[in-house]
């Protein structure tokens, strides 16, 4: 009676792994690069805007979108020109200040990989990526 | 006259069917291993229409700014080849890198009319430093700190030159525990005052000659008095031992 019981799970679960077979060999290409952002690293504009001046904000945008316009004060840092521009941030962080990294929705990893880089490669700590980029914090302003 | 309309389906259906456009793609992903030092990973994305109608591209979007995409030709004739070749121009970016380049044509089919290429690269430093940022608080013991710099085997780097922007902090460049490791000990001559650098660290690597990596140095300004410090300050000083000790007195 026992044996068939365990026959039985662990035909069940030899089945449950033909798809999942199936499935990683269809989606090898196809994997989701982009996981998802833990959520004690992701902040929505009104907690970001309630941490008032202690903040420094970083935009991982391209120059070109940077020029056109950013949120007031804050810094330029993408990975097109990271070994030029880190320099020039690190020389305005401050370890009392809260960094937050936007991008626009189209470019919506540059943000994630430049908060990665600071944590990792600078060991800074408090950094987080504002939750819905560029057009969350202009969806705000209106 | 059921017959005559079945006629007319079935004729409708045939000319449907014979008229078609439809691209088909040699692969829709392409992985890519530019050399070290390279500045830009370009991706051929090869298509046939084999269909009988030409099909025209609506639009071609990167998933970033870092990556254009440019077709041959907009319309594309039956029978026809031709590729969509994606730049992705590689910046300070390392790891694992994967764009998108989203096509729209007007096929008729919405199973057909939008394909999504990706570009996977990955992309291999010369030089791998940290930490970037090496800081002392103020007035904290000048001590010398350490960043690391692991180069690459194939970038065969023998030498790192490192140069500060500013004389207040010195820097000395030693083999690591690893073959190709470097340590570089930074040292600040004073931690009393506010003092910033920017480190250029310079390889002898024949691969890619001229490149430069980054690194900084600080000493942070003195801690701003809070509330509660200067409430202690005062109250020492309206204390009977504290007037007692001040020399003003």
């Amino acid at each position: 009676m026992k044996a068939s019981a365990v026959r039985q799970a662990l035909l069940l679960i030899a089945l449950a792994f033909v798809p999942a077979i199936g499935e990683a060999i269809y989606f090898r290409n196809k994997i989701s690069w982009q996981s998802p952002i833990p959520a004690s690293e992701l902040v929505t504009v009104n907690q970001a805007r309630s941490w008032g001046e202690n903040v420094i904000w970083v935009d991982a945008r391209p120059d070109n979108e940077f020029e056109r316009d950013h949120i007031p004060g804050a810094i330029l840092l993408n990975e097109d020109r990271w070994n030029e521009l880190l320099p020039q941030f690190l020389g305005q962080w401050s370890p009392d200040r809260k960094i937050i990294v936007y991008c626009s929705a189209q470019s919506c990893n540059a943000s994630r990989e430049v908060a990665k880089r600071l944590r990792d490669e600078a060991q800074l700590k408090n950094v987080f990526v504002l939750d819905g980029g560029w057009e969350a914090w202009l969806k705000d302003k209106r | 006259m059921n017959t005559n309309f079945l006629k007319l389906v079935v004729a409708l259906t045939a000319l449907a069917q014979g008229a078609r456009a439809e691209l088909k793609w040699e692969q829709t992903s392409v992985d890519l291993k530019p050399a070290l030092g390279d500045k830009q990973a370009v991706a051929h994305f090869k298509y046939e229409n084999v269909g009988n109608t030409p099909v025209h591209f609506k639009s071609v979007h990167a998933s970033c700014g870092c990556t254009t995409a440019q077709t041959q030709n907009e319309q594309v004739a039956p029978g026809q080849k031709g590729e969509i070749t994606a730049t992705f121009n590689i910046g300070g970016r390392t790891g694992t890198q994967v764009k998108t380049v989203t096509v729209l044509t007007d096929d008729p089919d919405p199973a057909h009319s939008t394909t999504v290429l990706t570009l996977k690269a990955v992309i291999t430093p010369l030089l791998e430093i940290q930490p970037t940022l090496v800081y002392w608080q103020n007035g904290e013991e000048p001590k010398p700190k350490i960043i690391t710099a692991k180069a690459n085997k194939d970038a065969a780097i023998k030498k790192l030159d490192v140069i500060s922007s500013v004389p207040d902090f010195t820097a000395k460049v030693d083999a690591g525990s690893a073959p190709s490791e470097f340590k570089i000990s930074v040292q600040p001559r004073d931690t009393t005052k506010a003092v910033y650098a920017t480190l250029t660290i310079k390889s002898d690597s024949p691969v890619n000659t001229g490149s430069m990596f980054a690194a900084a140095a600080r000493v942070m300004p003195p801690a701003p008095a809070t509330k509660s410090t200067l409430s202690t300050i005062r109250h020492d000083l309206a204390t009977p031992a504290a007037t007692a000790a001040s020399p003003s007195q």
